[in-house]
């Protein structure tokens, strides 16, 4: 009798068990996915970005995701950036005040003793398409494709994964890659390499192409807490070198600029980089936290440290502060300028984004729903600061009185808008 | 990429991935225990769009790219 009483209970908690896994089925165990069923999603964000004394971007996005009654889903984004604006040209400092201009002819002058900069404007639109597919009950499929075109630069890319529900579901295998080739096309045709702006131009246009592969498995750990872990090889080939970006020619003895030489790259680059996720459920909070390992051939490293914590403040709004460390090590042909008179390296950028630099991110969002209307709002500001060496060892005469990694302060908003319907 | 990092970098992939492969820690997350882990809060990338906008503006930022996907596109910001 105690035999045929104790398996009552156990028949019935497999069916709520089988039942359980029916409803939950869509979203186990990675991540919870959209909800289920058929119906349509409407996802839209505009960025509003500046930077100090430099770049300006506005780029409204709209995701339009329909799901169909099998599972299937197909979304497809739109965005467009205006950007305007200038940024580091390369060149170094001078004690007089400096002007450039940029390839489409805007003169831009800095005080003595700034970096000089180039004055730009750009808009760039972009489309995605993303169709998803479940299947075998454990498998989900992702197919994609991507466009996007600016003034000198088109990029075409196609990517697929497959994520297999491992182990009761506990476990989500998520294998994937991606193809992108993309086109450079600056406005006066690809300079020469570390020329001095005499050579003639190369040709109207070089490839970029892009191969990306990854490896990523998640997994729950308890009720609470989700874990994952991503391993991502990108592999560039092709025209990596930033045409517009100069290095300065410096006198050996007095630091004085006596010249210019246009930068140049090498034409690979193989980028490795592992990322650690985590979600942990509190009471009624969420915090996130991740870290990124990164390295690639050019003897960049980095480090990336990120945490939110989410606080919900009601049954409709959060509010979710962000903190971000970032420092990365320099490329191994990166530097300030060239001296004169010595022989050109095989490669040379003075460009800051690929020195050595640390970044700090501090921002929060607030998400909230406006009673009686339908769809979950969000609002995010955060400022970014990115801080170098200013006054390297190595800097030559007068250049030792400059600040050769003058800081970037740079702020955005970013306002969301999501509904179901 | 030097033999010690190549090594450091294998231990920790062989490392992690037998701990999130293993299936002695989380056996007990039964499909009914899964109320908090459905939510859409709970993923590991919670807003992908906004998550997007992030990685367009790092890329243009930083030297450093890579992540949780393979998608997007190109731009000619870096």
């Amino acid at each position: 009798m105690q035999l045929t009483a104790a398996s009552h209970p156990s028949a019935l908690r497999a069916r709520l068990g089988a039942a359980a896994c029916l409803l939950l089925a869509s979203g186990m165990p990675g991540a919870a996915r959209a909800d289920a069923g058929a119906g349509n999603q409407l996802d839209a964000t505009t960025l509003l970005y500046a930077e100090r004394n430099r770049t300006n971007v506005v780029e409204p996005a709209a995701r339009l995701t329909h799901t169909f009654a099998d599972g299937q889903s197909l979304s497809a984004q739109f965005e467009y950036d205006v950007i305007t604006g200038a940024s580091p040209s390369g060149g170094s400092p001078s004690g007089t005040p400096q002007t450039t201009t940029s390839a489409s002819g805007t003169v831009k002058t800095v005080s003595a003793g700034q970096v000089p900069l180039k004055d730009f404007k750009d808009s760039r639109y972009a489309a995605d398409l993303e169709w998803q597919k479940p299947f075998l009950r454990s498998f989900l499929s992702t197919l994609g494709g991507h466009f996007s075109r600016e003034k000198d630069y088109q990029s075409a890319g196609l990517n697929g994964k497959l994520s297999i529900d491992l182990m009761q579901r506990l476990t989500t295998l998520t294998l994937g890659g991606g193809v992108n080739r993309d086109r450079v096309f600056p406005v006066g045709g690809i300079p020469a390499g570390l020329s001095d702006g005499t050579a003639p131009p190369g040709p109207a246009a070089r490839s970029k192409d892009v191969t990306t592969a990854m490896v990523g498995l998640s997994r729950v750990v308890t009720r609470r807490w989700l874990v994952g872990l991503n391993a991502t090889r990108t592999l560039e080939r092709g025209y990596l070198t930033e045409p517009y970006k100069i290095l300065s020619l410096l006198d050996g003895t007095t630091g004085l600029i006596t010249g210019q030489r246009t930068e140049d790259r090498p034409e690979r680059r193989d980028r490795t980089s592992l990322l650690g996720s985590s979600v942990y459920h509190l009471t009624d909070d969420v915090l996130y936290l991740s870290y990124r390992w990164y390295r690639d051939d050019w003897r960049i490293r980095s480090h990336t440290i990120d945490a939110r914590y989410r606080h919900e403040l009601g049954n409709d709004d959060y509010l979710e502060p962000h903190l971000r460390l970032y420092s990365q090590t320099a490329a191994e042909f990166y530097r300030f300028s060239l001296v004169d008179g010595t022989p050109l390296p095989r490669y040379a950028s003075a460009d800051y984004r690929i020195g050595a630099l640390q970044s700090v991110t501090v921002g929060a969002t607030y998400g909230f729903r406006v009673p009686g209307h339908p769809g979950e709002w969000t609002v995010r500001a955060e400022y970014i600061g990115q801080f170098g060496k200013g006054h390297p060892a190595d800097a030559i005469g007068v250049q030792r009185d400059f600040d050769l990694f003058p800081q970037t302060d740079t702020g955005s908003l970013v306002v969301g808008y999501s509904i179901g319907f | 990429m030097t033999r010690s990092e190549r090594r450091i970098l294998h231990a920790v992939l062989l490392l992690a991935v037998s701990g999130l492969a293993s299936g002695c820690a989380a056996t007990a997350v039964r499909p009914w225990d899964r109320d908090l882990l459905a939510q859409k809060k709970m993923r590991l990338v919670p807003n992908p769009m906004v998550d997007a906008v992030d990685q367009h503006i790092y890329f243009s930022k930083e030297g450093s790219t890579g992540g949780m996907d393979v998608g997007g596109g190109g731009c000619g910001c870096n």
